[in-house]
């Protein structure tokens, strides 16, 4: 009877614990030359005080942030960008910022429209067919205005418990738009379009699809070529290019909320390959962009005040300020003051970007580790008032 | 981590030796565990591979139906995310027809511990550290149902291969984040009485 041992052993095998990756420290070197007021802005302390108690105090494994205001440009960082090489995160560091992507989507598709390409007041079905219409309900009905948003009412494909599950069934799946809209299939509406505003990534799957299909490129392609040749965002791409880059910072997850993290950086952000999420970036491009789409430097004036056309909905999280929705952007009364931002969350990731409308300064931190305990310096109310206190003057 | 599994591992072969005179009966299965909704699919990739071992008593017998009693080790493999290891006991009821095929539904309840696959950083001090995993403790309640067939139809004692659909649940999972978690396992495994001599 030599079975159970056997079993035993097998048991034994593969109860390994996969080791880190080795990774040299240069392979995290980067150029970046820019003007910097780091060493002389008057609030420097300040800020890098504000760094430090999130990777000190609230368990953050690496935050980096960017602040351009009056006093000129700051840019900070503290923790790490790899605990298993013990690599100090720097602020040319690249990571995944998630949604922020959105406000990339949006301009792009205010400057095809720029172009003669298409309309906002358009039904995306006028130029999409097939299952991605026909079987998500208000598909056939939305315009792209009611996309860009969030006004469809079209179910977002995340609250599917069954892609919840299948995501964490296989965390290294490449997931491509059909994929992802499979779950949004034959799902009810949350309203009729135009009747209310809900959060919806599948909007932006759509869009992303409809970017693809008038300019017949991939996704990539059109963001390189329209936003960052031209604003020579040089640290910014999409994952759907090169999903897991060598010098991308590593991601780190609290999942069972006790400050144990484990590495998230090949789990998949589900996201690669489409327009709601996908981005790689760091702050000191995000604001680059988030500033010149401001000044009017990427689309018209007209077409921004477009995109910051508010709604609001009928219901507002009540742990979070009341957010007004504009297309691929959100406005907010703060106690620091009136606010444009944008959110984006990955796995092991977390970044914000926010623009103060009454002063100009351009706020952008990201992080490499989130959930759990994590959450609570990042990315809560309370988080979030406090890294925007710490930025006023 | 390894030390504990070969410690449950070895009350297994001591409890069958123990058992001199009456055949002990084992339940043997492979099984691929899956995070997934129950009864949406039957089979999932890519394969986390499980095993378990086990043995049950009669509470309740009749030549066509009883209702019993089990006592598992379970352990899984979840590629990327973690290890898990359960001792659970599930109330079980067969029936079982003249010419072998037998019909199952089980509800368990047990302890699971996970451990994960990756290294984990612990933060102290300010800092984080590379320090062992000591696991995490979770519930787990199980509802299984099973078709299985007895290779000697006429024997109480006759072998079972048997395929078992499990559903089970995990709690709590990622506090804040997602509460409760859903898993399948779809198990391929044999009942088998082991006597003095095929313990040799």
């Amino acid at each position: 009877m030599k079975i159970i041992p056997t079993l035993g052993l097998l048991m034994l095998t593969l109860f390994s614990c996969q080791k880190g990756e080795v990774i040299s420290p240069n392979n995290y070197t980067c150029n970046f030359n820019f003007e910097n007021s780091s060493q002389s802005h008057p609030r420097r302390s300040k800020y890098q005080a504000q760094l430090d108690d999130m990777t000190q105090h609230g368990g953050v494994v690496g935050v980096s942030m960017v602040v351009q205001d009056e006093d000129g440009l700051w840019l900070g960082t503290s923790g790490k960008a790899d605990l298993y090489n013990n690599i100090d995160l720097q602020p040319c560091h690249i990571t995944r910022v998630g949604s922020t992507v959105k406000m990339y989507t949006a301009t792009l598709i205010l400057k095809l429209q720029e172009e003669g390409k298409l309309n906002l007041d358009q039904k995306i079905a006028e130029h999409l067919s097939g299952d991605a219409i026909k079987r998500i309900k208000n598909a056939e009905k939305a315009t792209i205005r009611q996309l860009l948003q969030h006004s469809s009412g079209i179910y977002n494909y995340i609250q599917s418990a069954q892609f919840q599950t299948a995501s964490i069934n296989n965390l290294i799946k490449e997931w491509h738009a059909e994929d992802l809209l499979h779950y949004a299939y034959d799902k009810p509406a949350y309203f009729e379009p135009d009747a209310d505003i809900r959060y919806s990534n599948t909007n932006y799957i759509l869009l992303g699809l409809l970017i693809e299909k008038i300019e017949g490129k991939a996704l990539y392609q059109v963001f390189e070529e329209k936003i960052f040749q031209p604003l020579q965002l040089k640290q910014t791409l999409f994952a759907g290019k090169n999903p897991v880059p060598s010098n991308i910072i590593r991601g780190y997850i609290d999942l069972y909320s006790n400050l144990q993290v484990i590495e998230s950086t090949y789990y998949s952000g589900w996201d690669y390959y489409t327009a709601d999420g996908g981005l790689i970036s760091n702050p000191y491009d995000m604001t680059v962009f988030f500033k010149a789409l401001m000044l009017g430097k990427i689309i018209t004036p007209a077409s921004l005040q477009t995109m910051l056309s508010w709604k609001t909905p009928k219901e507002q999280d009540p742990e979070f300020y009341p957010i007004q929705y504009g297309l691929g952007i959100f406005r907010t009364e703060t106690p620091r003051g009136v606010v444009y931002f944008h959110s984006g969350d990955a796995i092991g990731y977390y970044a914000n970007m926010f623009y103060f409308p009454e002063d100009g300064t351009t706020v952008v931190y990201a992080v490499n580790s989130n959930y759990g305990k994590i959450d609570h310096a990042v990315s809560t109310k309370n988080a979030i008032e406090k890294i925007l206190l710490a930025t006023k003057k | 981590m390894s030390k504990t599994i070969l410690l449950l591992l070895s009350f297994v072969p001591l409890y069958v030796y123990g058992q001199k005179r009456t055949p002990v009966l084992i339940n043997l299965s492979f099984f691929n565990e899956a995070t997934a909704i129950p009864f949406t699919q039957a089979f999932s990739t890519p394969i986390h591979p499980g095993l378990q071992i086990g043995t049950e008593f009669n509470l309740k017998s009749k030549p066509s139906a009883r209702l019993f009693q089990t006592a598992n080790l379970n352990y899984f493999y979840h590629h990327r995310l973690n290890h898990g290891i359960s001792l659970y006991s599930e109330l079980g009821y067969e029936q079982r027809l003249q010419f072998g095929p037998a019909f199952s539904a089980l509800f368990g309840l047990g302890y699971l511990h996970t451990f994960a696959t990756a290294e984990e950083f612990i933060f102290q001090d300010g800092q984080y550290l590379n320090k062992n995993d000591r696991g995490n403790a979770r519930l787990l309640a199980s509802l299984a149902f099973d078709v299985g067939f007895y290779v000697k139809k006429d024997q109480s004692n006759s072998p079972k291969i048997f395929l078992r659909y499990q559903s089970w649940l995990e709690y709590p999972y990622s506090p804040g984040f997602i509460p409760l978690m859903t898993h399948t396992n779809l198990h391929l495994g044999t009942k088998i009485f082991l006597t003095k001599k095929n313990l040799k």
